[in-house]
């Protein structure tokens, strides 16, 4: 299995005021999958995916990629893990706001030997023509394709997204989502998404229903749809 | 209801403690000092107003050749004034230095004692403070001549010396190598009357109600005295430099002092400017929010700030406890440094709490909401978006793909950090001003030694005294005879021993007026100065060219100092002599011009000490000692501040670059976390920010030299034309840009290791909680 979740627990608070927030999550993913978590609000999927991205820790457990647990490594090797096996897409793109949006994109570049082509990724993204220009100078979804092509152009094994349509009108979210697949079908990347978005289970190949900390549901789609298709 | 959110302002000082606590400490210790310096200034000023009374300072003093009977003081004293002995002898001590014992005066020119007690019996004397400092003499040292020896009783401070000048022409006093003392009357009277000086002070029975009436009181009364008695010499009070130079002097640092204190206060007001900014551009959506439900911008300026104005009005009360207290005291040791000062008590100043408390604040106050305002003219609509550019959308600068992406990284962030950056601009400069002066001083004055060594006239240069007597308007024969007895004893047989003629005049220009200008008169084939004076040729001395800008082909109009009338010279050349501000004509043209006898001369150059000369012919020799007094006497009085001032200017150049390389940091506190979570190193990161503001330090510290150097050339040449008569070059060598480029790295070495560690605690949940 290429990523491994296993036994995860996590709380956050002290005494009274203790939230456990993973109660033990197991979960395994494949190579090339596209795995959502669903769930309501609080029910501890961008948690799950903060520690799978190594930017959280668990209290019990492990994460393991490959082979390699996480837990056990120290910050100078999970900072490795992270440049070598991962890419991150955020809600709120957080694209650094004083790089223009190619060199947003070559902060993720530099960190890999063999980056894919910059130009190619601009294209792919349909950013091209806006690539000197500051992220505030591009609307939402031009920002969260910036911060796509910036996980994307280390070529990552695992792209964690968090909510990346959250912030983003129908349209857009469809391009983003149809933008993921074709990267994913490409690339063949491992993408572990967390959405409130129920309607995106349809393209994912598994799907995990979080809920109070716990896997309520977890299954392999068979019968899976494009992202083109999704409607919602 | 009181506003809640003032109640984040302690939460604020708490998170921020460390940002808070160096504003603050750079607050405390500049206010501090200023207040302490305004305080001692003005105890001191009052210390001194009031000694003129407190120890009745005289209004006057003239020599005399022989002790005036008591029918001669009878009719001197016709003049409506009275009249005291105060009479003097001098001893060379076995350490090198001459010092004047006066008997203990009680009715006039009364001293203080400082330490120890007055002297009471035979052996025992009292030697003045300052003097005694400068040459490590304890109170229960002996001291001694070759005749005799005393035991040091304690230390005094003379009111009629509170600069010790041994000589009213002097340009500058010299504490080391001349002191004043003061012995039983007993004891005083068992002195040789052969090594007494007759000096007499005299003072008013009804003040002058002006200087112009105190100058033609002293006028008439010279004239009074030259009749009566045969004056070696006559000074009235506001001539003497040993009573006015201290009083002249007092107060010339003040608007140095406020100028340095209102800088930082400008600095620091922007420093709180940027700090704002940066937590309103954080807090962009709370803000809108804000202004959403109802809350008016002036409460949100008003609260935001509520922190600047907090910490300066702290920072200025204890300051000024600070002032009052502990640097109040350092500052007066100063002045005691300077000066041989009574002693003074504490007095409340109005001008100190003004300058220090209310003015900064104010300052403070006009600054942050100069850029409050403009920062918080934005809608509340953009402030919820984070919109908060009121112009059109800025356009990246391009930057080619060739440019290696982390030049480019780091080019952004400058591009970003560019207020930042200036403001880090202007700390430099202000502090790399302070160091500058620190460093420099010392070695200015070296220099100045150093060249006046190499390049003196001669080694020994004599300034006859005319005795008063040849001076005589009113009794022609009197006058005659004395000039024949002064001609035929101021002859020597010394065969290095060459004649010239000196006569002073007063600057008219508007660069240093009144300003005393040495006209030397000298021999066409002159072995000491070599210069071609044929008729109507006039050089200067280098000194003075250079003090008032002059050149070759300048006319310059000199004047007589008590009289209109006037001189016109043009000037043929520059001839390379800082000793002094002097002028070189042919001696009998000098002589013509003044009216004065063909063969007239009034001193020698030699190369060999001159003994057979009286000395009470000799008004002056002026040798290396002489001419190096400044340098000497600004070593001694600025010496030790000038740590001060270079560990001062180190407090500022850390406290700022820490304060805005933290800033930088802060600005991209969300990008650190993001590409944190990326995948880059603490190194990596570290390489992005800190190198770009290392780069700008370095940068700055370059440019800061170059612009300090000029600035200090204007402030060294307005130091040398306000406070003391002659000229000291502003001559540095390369090394004092070294040791200022090392100390400004070392210093934001510190700072960066710090930057470092800051980065490395940004932590990655911070990309995650913000949006941008």
């Amino acid at each position: 299995m290429f990523l491994e979740i296993n036994n995860i627990k996590k709380s956050f608070g002290e005494a009274e005021n203790r939230i456990e927030v993973l109660k033990g999550i197991d979960l395994s993913i494949d190579k090339g999958e596209f795995c959502v978590l669903l769930g309501p609000s609080g029910s501890g999927k961008s948690t799950l995916l903060n520690i799978i991205g190594g930017i959280d820790s668990s209290d019990e457990g492990y994460i393991s990629i490959d082979g390699e647990k996480t837990g056990e490594m120290k910050e100078k090797k999970l900072t490795l893990y992270r440049r070598k096996h991962l890419g991150y897409i955020f809600q709120m793109y957080n694209l650094i706001p004083n790089l223009t949006i190619r060199e947003n994109i070559e902060v993720g570049a530099y960190l890999s030997d063999k980056p894919l082509d910059i130009d190619d990724m601009l294209q792919t993204l349909g950013i091209y023509e806006h690539q000197h220009k500051l992220p505030n100078q591009l609307s939402g979804g031009q920002q969260q394709r910036t911060a796509i092509g910036r996980a994307l152009i280390k070529n990552p094994d695992i792209l964690l997204c968090d909510e990346p349509t959250g912030a983003l009108d129908y349209n857009t979210s469809k391009g983003i989502l149809k933008l993921i697949e074709t990267v994913n079908q490409k690339y063949g990347n491992t993408v572990v998404m967390v959405t409130h978005n129920d309607a995106i289970k349809y393209m994912a190949d598994q799907v995990v229903h979080l809920k109070d900390g716990t896997i309520r549901k977890s299954y392999h789609n068979e019968n899976k749809i494009p992202a083109e298709e999704l409607d919602w | 209801m009181r506003n809640p959110l003032q109640k984040r302002l302690l939460r604020e000082l708490r998170d921020e403690a460390g940002k808070y606590a160096v504003i603050f400490i750079l607050l405390v210790a500049t206010i501090g000092f200023v207040s302490g310096f305004l305080v001692a200034d003005s105890s001191m000023r009052i210390t001194y107003d009031e000694s003129f009374e407190k120890y009745n300072i005289e209004d006057g003093y003239f020599d005399v050749k022989k002790e005036m009977t008591q029918e001669q003081k009878a009719v001197l004293e016709k003049n409506e004034i009275t009249i005291y002995e105060n009479y003097f002898m001098e001893e060379e001590l076995t350490n090198g230095s001459t010092l004047r014992i006066y008997a203990d005066r009680e009715d006039v020119d009364r001293g203080c004692l400082m330490e120890g007690h007055l002297p009471e019996q035979a052996g025992e004397i009292a030697i003045d403070r300052m003097y005694a400092e400068n040459n490590k003499i304890a109170v229960g040292d002996t001291i001694g001549s070759a005749d005799r020896e005393w035991t040091v009783s304690g230390y005094v401070a003379l009111s009629d010396y509170s600069s010790l000048f041994s000589d009213n022409n002097d340009s500058m006093f010299d504490a080391v190598k001349f002191g004043v003392a003061i012995v039983p009357k007993e004891d005083f009277d068992t002195f040789s009357k052969k090594t007494l000086h007759y000096r007499y002070a005299w003072t008013y029975g009804t003040e002058p109600v002006n200087e112009t009436a105190e100058n033609d009181r002293a006028e008439d009364l010279m004239k009074a005295m030259g009749k009566a008695v045969s004056l070696e010499s006559f000074v009235p009070r506001y001539q003497n430099q040993a009573i006015i130079f201290t009083g002249n002097d007092m107060g010339s640092d003040k608007g140095m002092m406020t100028a340095l204190l209102y800088m930082i206060i400008v600095i620091l007001a922007f420093v709180f400017g940027i700090t704002i900014s940066n937590t309103i551009t954080k807090e962009a959506n709370t803000i809108g929010t804000l202004r959403a439900s109802g809350y008016t911008r002036g409460e949100l300026v008003r609260h935001y700030i509520s922190m600047p104005l907090l910490v300066t009005l702290i920072g200025a009360v204890l300051g000024n406890i600070l002032g009052y207290t502990v640097l109040e005291k350092v500052v007066c040791q100063m002045y005691y440094g300077s000066y041989s000062l009574t002693k003074y008590v504490t007095a409340w100043s109005g001008e100190a709490f003004w300058k220090t408390t209310v003015v900064p604040i104010i300052m403070m106050m006009i600054i942050n909401l100069l850029i409050l305002n403009h920062k918080m003219k934005v809608s509340p609509l953009k402030f919820i978006r984070r919109d908060l550019s009121r112009r059109k959308q800025k356009r990246a600068v391009r930057l080619g793909v060739m440019v290696p992406f982390f030049t480019r990284f780091r080019l952004r962030i400058i591009f970003q950090n560019m207020s930042n950056y200036a403001m880090l601009l202007v700390g430099i400069i202000f502090a790399n001003l302070l160091l500058f002066f620190g460093l420099a001083l010392p070695e200015v004055l070296d220099h100045y030694q150093d060249d006046i060594q190499q390049n003196m006239l001669s080694s020994y240069q004599y300034m006859l005294s005319v005795p008063v007597s040849v001076m005589s308007e009113e009794s022609k024969i009197k006058s005659l005879i004395s000039m024949l007895e002064f001609s035929k004893a101021v002859e020597t047989d010394n065969e290095s021993a060459e004649k010239f003629t000196a006569y002073s005049l007063n600057t008219t220009d508007d660069i240093c007026d009144g300003e005393e200008i040495l006209l030397y008169g000298i021999q066409k084939d002159s072995q000491y100065v070599p210069l071609d004076v044929s008729e109507g040729q006039v050089y200067i001395s280098k000194g003075y060219a250079d003090k008032h800008l002059l050149k070759a082909g300048h006319t310059i109009t000199l004047k007589e100092k008590y009289k209109d009338d006037s001189y016109d010279f043009v000037v043929t050349g520059i001839y390379d002599y800082m000793g002094t501000l002097s002028l070189f004509i042919n001696q009998d043209q000098l002589n013509e011009m003044f009216d004065l006898d063909q063969d007239y001369f009034s001193g020698y150059f030699s190369d060999t000490e001159i003994t057979d000369i009286n000395d009470k012919y000799i008004g002056s020799v002026v040798d290396l000692e002489a001419l190096t007094k400044i340098s000497r006497q600004l070593d001694v009085s600025m010496g030790s501040m000038m740590y001060l001032v270079d560990g001062f200017a180190i407090l500022i150049f850390m406290v700022l670059i820490y304060l805005l390389s933290k800033i930088v940091i802060e600005k991209n506190g969300q990008s650190i976390s993001m590409v944190k979570i990326l995948g880059y190193g603490n190194g990596e990161i570290s390489r992005l920010y800190i190198f770009s503001t290392s780069f700008m330090v370095v940068l700055f510290l370059l440019l800061s030299m170059v612009i300090d150097y000029y600035f200090m050339l204007v402030i060294f040449r307005q130091i040398m034309l306000e406070s003391f008569s002659g000229w000291i070059e502003f001559h540095i060598t390369a090394g004092i840009f070294i040791k200022m480029f090392i100390l400004g790295i070392v210093t934001y070495a510190v700072v960066a290791v710090l930057e470092v560690r800051k980065i490395r605690k940004v932590p990655m949940d911070e990309a995650l909680k913000n949006v941008e």
